[in-house]
């Protein structure tokens, strides 16, 4: 028997509220006179803070409920009712979505206070924060919808979110072209998600079209349906977690300021792909082959974005290329149904990929803005606490035990190997050999050997302690968090167990295979970098494949040829020539015809009063016939 | 034996009817359709001596009475179409054309 | 309220404007009037929205006989679907009074004309009195945009008005061959859509007649490929005039076909359901995608109002109650959106003395307010979920993929192809660096802020609660195609099939 949770819609609704609320502030104030920034960090910050304080107070009344019925729902009001189509606004917080609120609020808020200090001295400070509680608030909508359609409005809301704050620094064409550019290919993968929403719905969906009602009635669907809006669905994820072929637009979301980059393209948008298809797992556990795909576009995914990654020259695009490839990884979890591995990943994903990009933001922003990393070096002795950490959260993305990313990436790695798919988990342990390559190739360059640039070394110093103590917190969540999943115990996946639909297995030897085969990645990577980087080495000159890889096998100029240059092209065709020529041919023609048609009568117009008195003599006669014929 | 009459009647109307659309003087057309008047009064007294009575002969009376009237507006006009063009050449007016 | 609603809030605006005309007032007393007049209507039309009491028939009905012998009589009513486009023109119009400067008193005449003949059309239920009321609204627009418009004005008056008209003699002809039919069958000469309902029509005249309505609708939708008149015509258009004819006289197209040809031809149109769908389809990819080519924004938000009619009328197209409800919805939505940014594309224009695009720039910095308001109007018009747009455009999609997969699939491309050219648009003029057009762009006053607020706000409350406003269209459109048993774990099957087994027979 569920329980109802009237606070479940305050969730989400508080940073919503302070997204308005500062938003109109700064547009009412911000051209006659500013106020203060604390006062709009402040701000910023209650909503985050308030929604973590509910969503601890979910996790602990779920705790006390028994397993079999461990969900709260809410259900606001009726969004609109249609015939058989009846959506509701409505909210369910069940384990997963527990867990996922419980990070994304937590990690939102610690974001949110680094930015009070990343951010000092922008001019539009308080739109700055509006954009981010409206993000955090659609993330919410996102976690908390209790049906597809209400996870949509959350979809839609971070894509929105997701253009504005790339493109916040607006002065420049290349940040708002890197905005358009994610809002648009977003929309690409969201019209596979609307319609495989569409499929569904026709299929099964009069029944009820949210998930406690679909998970009921999967069993109705046709198979042929079901593999449709499977693959439909995932469409939608590639766009939104930045899969092959819609991952584009998340290098050039670097565009955005450092914190955005960190809470929306590393902890929580881009793991709402993940957290879909773990919510329809009742729907992929059905339709094995939509899973096998979703798992090798995955760690196809994972092997190009750590290709692309190893041979970048930016510190974030380095960090973008590996959210990219770790994504993958999640994908590849939860294509091979190991859905709470995937979901552990993305867990501890969120802790370390949120730390690195906010260590980079510190090394950014101590260097005067400074994103390349041929240009740092030696920074390990004047930036500690951000060395620190940040080998921490290396250590834990490339994969170190007892750090936390060991444990997610290894556990799925199992589980791919437990299922079979051992192609899969070959081309895995690869990749994880070369994350940590380019994440210690990275980590060596930036903070060991000597500077490279010595006038940028100079003024370079440790960040405020508004930087600082979230990168600490974050660091002990990237040590510990692999913790709450030890193999064995498994007490997240324990957690998870009533929202998935999941078998486990169990198989001692081919556990320690994979931990084998993972450490022994692990070191071969770090042994290579180590080799290369560690003693301070040069910017490389790139020569064959390296060049082709560090311009990303020129994927973003292919798509512009390809689709970008066409459509504009079709654009101003319709515009010049298919439009006045063929469309409208039919009305001119009508028009042309009529002119010609006048201008042939126009003979008959002599305006000789004579041949006008012929014609009327003709006409007469002819009448007279006629009448005389007709009177017979 | 009527048809005596209406033969000339016709053929009197078919002359004057070639004559308003070959002539060019103004005052040719106007004596074609003073001929065209003509003959369609001697059909209506034709007519009326056939059918003996007097109708054919009262509208014979207003034809002719129209045709006075009508030709002195029809010299007032040409009056003015002199005084406008200095030629009475029905070619020459042809603002009409299209 | 009392019985006669709809005959004010049709004449009173029309024998106003009349009136102004005769009348040697001066322009500031004329935009007085004009704006009193609409104001009054809105009271009245809300009145009306809030005693409407939903039975899925007409209500607030007016009968008078008018021809006796013809069976023409002045017969008035709306029902859920006609309440919504009046509705979105008795509240949308008072703005235009409000925001632009003071122009000649003709201008504010033409405007009431257009309104009351609007309304008039809208709530005609006899066939011969909308056909009055559909050209009696073609006069005004003809002055506005021949008198009031931009400087390639006559090629487009001639071309909008000569092809309307055109389309309405077909629909003329189509009519009378509807009374014939009628008194062939029921001798009784009738006009009324209730009594025409009952027609039995097949066979190839049939289809001409269709096609005869057809036609004249698809002209004003506009329908691809009958809509070439559009670019022009909404680009010189004087800005009231784009606003009205893209925010309400188009949808009078779409309603017509509602109201007049799906109940008469039942049959025709299931026929042919599925060549309109397509027309509506390639019309929104067309439109959308040469909308990012132009330089000059109003031209493209003229595109961009053709590409979304596109979608609407594709709703009705797909012969179900959702796609229907969305249909209409999304009516009421568009207007609110496109018809929004035709203002303030108006009033980019009056401020900077440019439409083209690239003389634009960095207008957010400067209008913050403006910036916001436009931002959401946009977002509300590409259907983003949380504004008007979304669930309209949502209930189309999914009624067209259960009419055929392929038209849904090509209508879900809108969501692409309304973006591309938005914020490209977008970015190009409030975002990037300020030009020397808009270095001194003044944010929106208090009085255009203020008219502005309450569009605004609903285009936010109608993407968060639309269930009231829904619940007074479901009973009608229920009506029209009713929800049949849901096809459980089957493929859509294809609609000329089903809807032979559903369709309400006559």
């Amino acid at each position: 028997m569920e329980q109802s949770a009237t606070y479940l819609g305050l969730i989400p609704l508080f940073p919503l509220l302070g997204a308005v609320v500062i938003g109109l502030l700064h547009v009412f104030t911000c051209n006659r006179y500013k106020l203060s920034e604390k006062f709009y960090g402040l701000l910023a910050c209650v909503g985050p803070v308030l929604s973590f304080v509910l969503a601890l107070k979910v996790l602990f009344a779920l705790k006390a409920l028994p397993p079999e019925s461990r969900y709260l729902t809410h259900n606001a009001f009726t969004w609109f009712s249609v015939g058989d189509l009846h959506i509701n606004m409505g909210f369910l917080a069940d384990p997963l979505s527990c867990l996922m609120m419980l990070f994304v609020t937590l990690i939102g808020t610690l974001i949110h206070v680094y930015s009070i200090g990343y951010m000092g001295g922008d001019k539009n400070y308080g739109k700055f924060f509006a954009y981010m509680n409206l993000f955090l608030g659609s993330m919410l909508v996102l976690v908390l919808g209790d049906g597809p359609v209400v996870m949509f409005v959350g979809w839609e809301g971070v894509g929105l979110c997701s253009y504005l704050l790339i493109g916040y620094y607006s002065e420049d064409r290349e940040n708002v072209l890197a905005g358009n550019k994610a809002f648009i290919v977003n929309r690409i993968g969201d019209l596979g998600f609307v319609l495989g929403l569409a499929f569904l719905f026709w299929a099964i969906g009069a029944q009820g079209f949210d998930y406690i009602s679909l998970k009921a009635n999967v069993h109705m669907l046709e198979p042929a349906i079901a593999l449709t809006v499977c693959l439909l669905l995932f469409v939608g994820a590639t766009g939104k977690s930045a899969q092959i072929p819609l991952y584009v637009w998340l290098p050039d979301a670097m565009a955005g300021p450092t914190p955005v980059s960190a809470l929306i393209h590393a902890a929580t948008m881009v793991t709402a792909g993940v957290y879909m298809v773990a919510r329809f797992s009742f729907l992929y556990a059905h339709v094995e082959l939509a899973g096998t795909i979703i798992a090798w576009v995955g760690i196809l995914t994972a092997l190009l974005a750590a290709i692309f990654g190893m041979f970048q020259d930016d510190i974030k695009k380095i960090l973008a290329y590996s959210t990219v490839s770790q994504l993958g990884y999640m994908f590849a979890g939860v294509g091979v149904a190991a859905y709470s591995a995937g979901i552990f990943h993305v867990f501890t994903h969120a802790f370390f990929k949120a730390l690195l990009f906010l260590g980079a933001g510190s090394v950014i922003y101590a260097l005067h803005h400074e994103q390349n990393i041929w240009k740092m070096g030696g920074l390990k002795t004047k930036m500690p606490k951000t060395y620190i950490t940040m080998v921490i959260g290396a250590l834990a993305l490339a994969g170190c035990p007892p750090f936390s990313g060991f444990f997610s990436k290894d556990e799925i790695l199992y589980s791919a190997l437990a299922t079979g798919h051992y192609g899969i988990w070959l081309i895995g342990v690869f990749v994880a050999g070369m994350t940590a390559y380019y994440t210690f190739r990275m980590i060596f360059v930036v903070f060991h050997g000597e500077p490279r640039d010595h006038h940028a070394y100079e003024h370079a110093q440790e960040s405020p302690a508004v930087m600082t103590v979230p990168l600490i917190i974050l660091a002990i969540g990237a040590v510990f968090a692999g913790f709450l999943n030890f193999p064995g115990v498994l007490t997240i996946s324990h957690w998870l167990e009533p929202s998935l639909t999941e078998h486990h297995h169990s198989s001692a030897f081919l556990q320690i295979i994979a931990i084998l085969a993972s450490i022994a990645a692990f070191a071969v990577g770090l042994k290579i970098a180590y080799g290369k980087f560690g003693h301070g080495a040069q910017e490389p000159e790139f020569k064959g494949f390296a060049d082709f890889a560090y311009h990303k096998f020129y994927v973003d100029e292919f798509y512009n040829t390809v689709i970008v240059q066409p459509y504009k092209a079709i654009g101003t065709a319709i515009w010049k020539t298919i439009e006045p020529n063929v469309t409208d041919s039919p009305v001119k023609g009508a028009a042309r015809l009529y002119m010609v048609v006048g201008a042939a009568f126009k003979v008959l117009q002599v305006g000789y009063v004579r041949v006008y008195a012929i014609y009327m003599v003709v006409g007469l006669s002819l009448m007279s016939l006629f009448l005389s014929q007709s009177l017979n | 034996m009527i048809h005596n009459y209406l033969f000339l009647s016709v053929i009197l109307f078919c002359l004057g009817i070639v004559g308003v659309i070959s002539r060019r003087n103004v005052f040719t057309v106007f004596m074609s359709i003073e001929l065209m008047l003509n003959a369609a009064n001697l059909a209506f007294i034709a007519f009326s001596r056939v059918h003996e009575s007097m109708d054919g002969h009262v509208l014979a009376m207003m034809v002719m009475a129209v045709a006075a009237a009508e030709a002195a507006l029809a010299l007032a006009v040409v009056i003015l179409l002199h005084k406008h063009k200095g030629k009475l050449d029905t070619n020459v007016f042809s603002l009409l054309k299209g | 309220m009392f019985e006669h609603v709809l005959s004010v809030i049709i004449f009173l605006p029309i024998l106003a404007g009349l009136l102004l005309l005769a009348s040697p007032a001066s322009r500031m007393v004329a935009r007085s009037t004009g704006l009193f007049i609409s104001l009054a209507t809105l009271v009245l039309s809300l009145d009306l929205y809030f005693g409407f009491q939903s039975t899925g028939h007409l209500e607030f009905v007016e009968y008078v006989p008018w021809i006796k012998s013809l069976g023409i009589s002045y017969h008035l009513g709306i029902d859920g679907i006609s309440l919504f486009i009046l509705m979105a023109g008795s509240v949308l119009l008072p703005m235009v009074y409000l925001v632009f400067r003071t122009r000649e008193k003709g201008y504010y005449a033409n405007l009431l004309i257009v309104q009351g003949a609007m309304a008039g059309a809208v709530c005609a239920a006899d066939m011969v009195l909308f056909y009055v009321f559909w050209e009696i609204m073609l006069l005004p627009v003809f002055f506005m945009l021949g008198l009031y418009g931009g400087p390639k004005r006559l090629p487009a008056t001639l071309k909008i008005t000569i092809y309307t008209i055109a389309g309405s003699l077909l629909m003329l002809t189509a009519l009378i061959y509807l009374g014939v039919s009628y008194h062939a069958q029921f001798n009784e000469w009738n006009f009324s859509i209730s009594e025409m309902a009952r027609l039995n029509l097949t066979g190839e005249v049939a289809a001409v007649a269709f096609f005869g309505f057809m036609i004249a609708f698809a002209i004003k939708i506009p329908l691809f490929p009958f809509h070439t008149w559009l670019p022009d015509a909404y680009t010189e258009a004087p800005t009231s005039a784009t606003f009205v004819l893209s925010a309400i006289m188009a949808k009078i197209g779409v309603y017509g076909v509602i109201r007049f040809v799906v109940p008469v031809f039942d049959e025709t149109f299931a026929r042919f359901a599925i060549l309109l769908a397509y027309s509506g389809v390639i019309g929104m990819m067309y439109c959308g995608i040469a909308a990012i080519t132009q330089k000059d924004f109003k031209r493209m938000l003229a595109f961009s109002s053709a590409s979304h009619m596109g979608v609407i009328a594709l709703g009705v197209f797909c012969m179900n109650m959702q796609a229907l409800t969305g249909s209409i919805y999304q009516i009421v939505a568009h207007a609110t959106s496109t018809g929004v940014l035709f203002l303030f594309a108006g009033i980019l224009e009056e401020r900077t003395n440019t439409r083209t695009i690239d003389d634009l720039g960095g207008i957010a910095a400067k209008a913050p307010v403006f910036a916001l308001y436009f931002a959401i109007a946009m977002l509300a018009s590409v259907g983003l979920p949380g504004t008007s747009g979304f669930i309209g455009e949502f209930m189309i999609i999914l009624g067209a993929i259960k009419f055929n997969v392929v038209i849904g699939v090509l209508a879900g491309t809108t969501l692409i192809v309304g973006v591309c050219y938005m914020l490209w648009m977008f970015q190009r003029v409030f975002y990037e660096k300020t030009s020397t057009a808009s270095e001194n762009f003044k944010d929106l006053t208090l009085v255009e802020g203020l008219t502005f607020l309450p569009v605004i706000l609903l285009i936010i409350v109608m993407g968060i609660y639309p269930h009231p406003f829904l619940s007074k269209i479901t009973p009608t459109t229920a009506l029209q195609f009713p929800q049949q048993t849901p096809v459980v774990a089957q493929a859509p099957v294809s609609n000329a099939q089903v809807s032979g087994l559903t369709f309400e027979q006559k």
